[in-house]
């Protein structure tokens, strides 16, 4: 049946509507789950709250094992699914740049928009920073273009890349996951005094 | 740690490794190459010139005849109903839609059977279903049913009977006259005996 696009199921001039749902239900989730927050957000990087990286491996998580059910049972077709091109050197650097602008900065970019849905006047300034960030990319990119395309991989999955099936590397995936899940528990046990755990 | 996180992450480990178990699904829409080579060996693809004979005269709602040789020996010469659509077309974009027909048949035919052969694998891999080859092609067609031969005597009756109906297709076929002999016809009395009484009504 899916992807719903691709297959003319819903009309290609939907997307950007369906973006913007999407968008409007990611940022409320982000903001109710205490991602505005910067003391949240940046504690990953100085160990002292790990939400950021549960939150992110469990979306990750649900998402793998999710899309591999829905194409066992014929709902989407994940050969029609875009992966996107691997650039690898390119996308280290890129990481680190988004590292050291998030422990800086105190947000990713999809968070800060959240913080200034609520006020924050910190973010804003973030949000300016983004697009002069972004202004200046745009500005001196020929510079860096050749860097920029450089190490092209193709559209490969980690599970291609290292000859392992997708569902062996989604079982190891998880794996890793709960382990980490119980390492960052233990470390916030021991760091945070007054921590109050989340009741569901 | 919370109770419900563990049981929570349990779920995710056992949908993981579920994933592992589940048996691999082939999702490509391209032929098995060995389904492929098992209806390459096999005679059912061919339908004789008779079978599509006498599907044209009955006018075979299921029939659909496509004539792969080059778009001007069609214009020479084709069967009746018969659409062009060359070999070299196959491979275009067009191919697909050009030649779907639900739960029609489609007969391929050339002037012999290989090029409608190759037709037959190319349409085969493009997924089409429901194909079938001319057997002997347009040759085959000007042997037996326009230019029938006749048997033998010593032939059966089985052989005899077919000849006369290539015979029929022939003349059908080439726009022949055929007179058909027919005995003085008798008159028919019909007499009718009058009823008795005049129906009345009931109670």
């Amino acid at each position: 049946m899916g992807p719903l696009i691709p297959q003319g199921i819903i009309p290609m001039g939907w997307d950007f509507v369906i973006a913007l749902l999407i968008g409007i239900a990611f940022g409320f989730v982000l903001e109710a789950s205490g991602f505005s927050s910067s003391r949240n957000i940046t504690g990953v990087f100085y160990g002292y709250n790990f939400v950021v990286l549960r939150v992110f491996f469990t979306a990750v998580v649900v998402a793998m094992i999710g899309l591999q059910y829905f194409d066992y049972f014929g709902w989407i077709d994940l050969n029609q699914i875009y992966v996107l091109p691997t650039y690898l050197s390119p996308m280290i650097v890129g990481a680190i740049i988004m590292g050291v602008g998030f422990i800086l900065g105190g947000f990713c970019p999809g968070t800060s928009y959240t913080a200034i849905a609520i006020g924050k006047i910190d973010a804003m300034v973030f949000t300016g920073g983004l697009f002069l960030g972004i202004f200046l990319f745009s500005e001196f990119f020929p510079f860096f273009e050749q860097f920029y395309y450089s190490g092209n991989m193709g559209n490969i999955t980690i599970g291609e890349f290292f000859g392992i099936s997708n569902t062996l590397f989604t079982l190891i995936f998880v794996v890793i996951a709960v382990v980490a899940f119980y390492v960052t528990w233990r470390i916030e046990l021991r760091v945070r005094k007054n921590m109050t755990q989340y009741k569901f | 740690m919370n109770k419900n996180y563990i049981i929570l992450m349990g779920i995710l480990i056992l949908l993981a490794a579920g994933l592992l178990v589940l048996p691999l699904k082939n999702n490509s829409k391209q032929l098995d190459p060995e389904k492929l080579m098992w209806d390459i060996v096999q005679p059912t693809r061919y339908v004789s010139t008779d079978e599509v004979a006498k599907m044209i005269i009955e006018r075979d709602p299921l029939l659909v005849l496509v004539d792969v040789r080059p778009t001007e020996d069609f214009q020479a010469f084709s069967l009746p109903t018969a659409f062009s659509f060359p070999v070299d077309s196959l491979a275009t974009d067009d191919a697909i839609p050009a030649l779907t027909f639900d739960k029609r048949n489609l007969v391929l035919y050339s002037n012999d059977d290989l090029k409608s052969d190759q037709a037959w694998i190319i349409a085969k891999r493009l997924g089409l279903k429901n194909i079938y080859v001319l057997k002997g092609g347009l040759n085959r067609w000007i042997q037996t049913i326009i230019q029938p031969e006749a048997p033998a005597e010593s032939a059966s009756e089985a052989e005899f009977n077919l000849y006369a109906f290539r015979q029929g297709a022939s003349q059908y076929f080439t726009g022949g006259s055929i007179s058909i002999e027919q005995g003085p016809q008798a008159e028919v009395n019909v007499s009718r005996k009058k009823k008795a009484k005049a129906a009345e009504g009931g109670c």
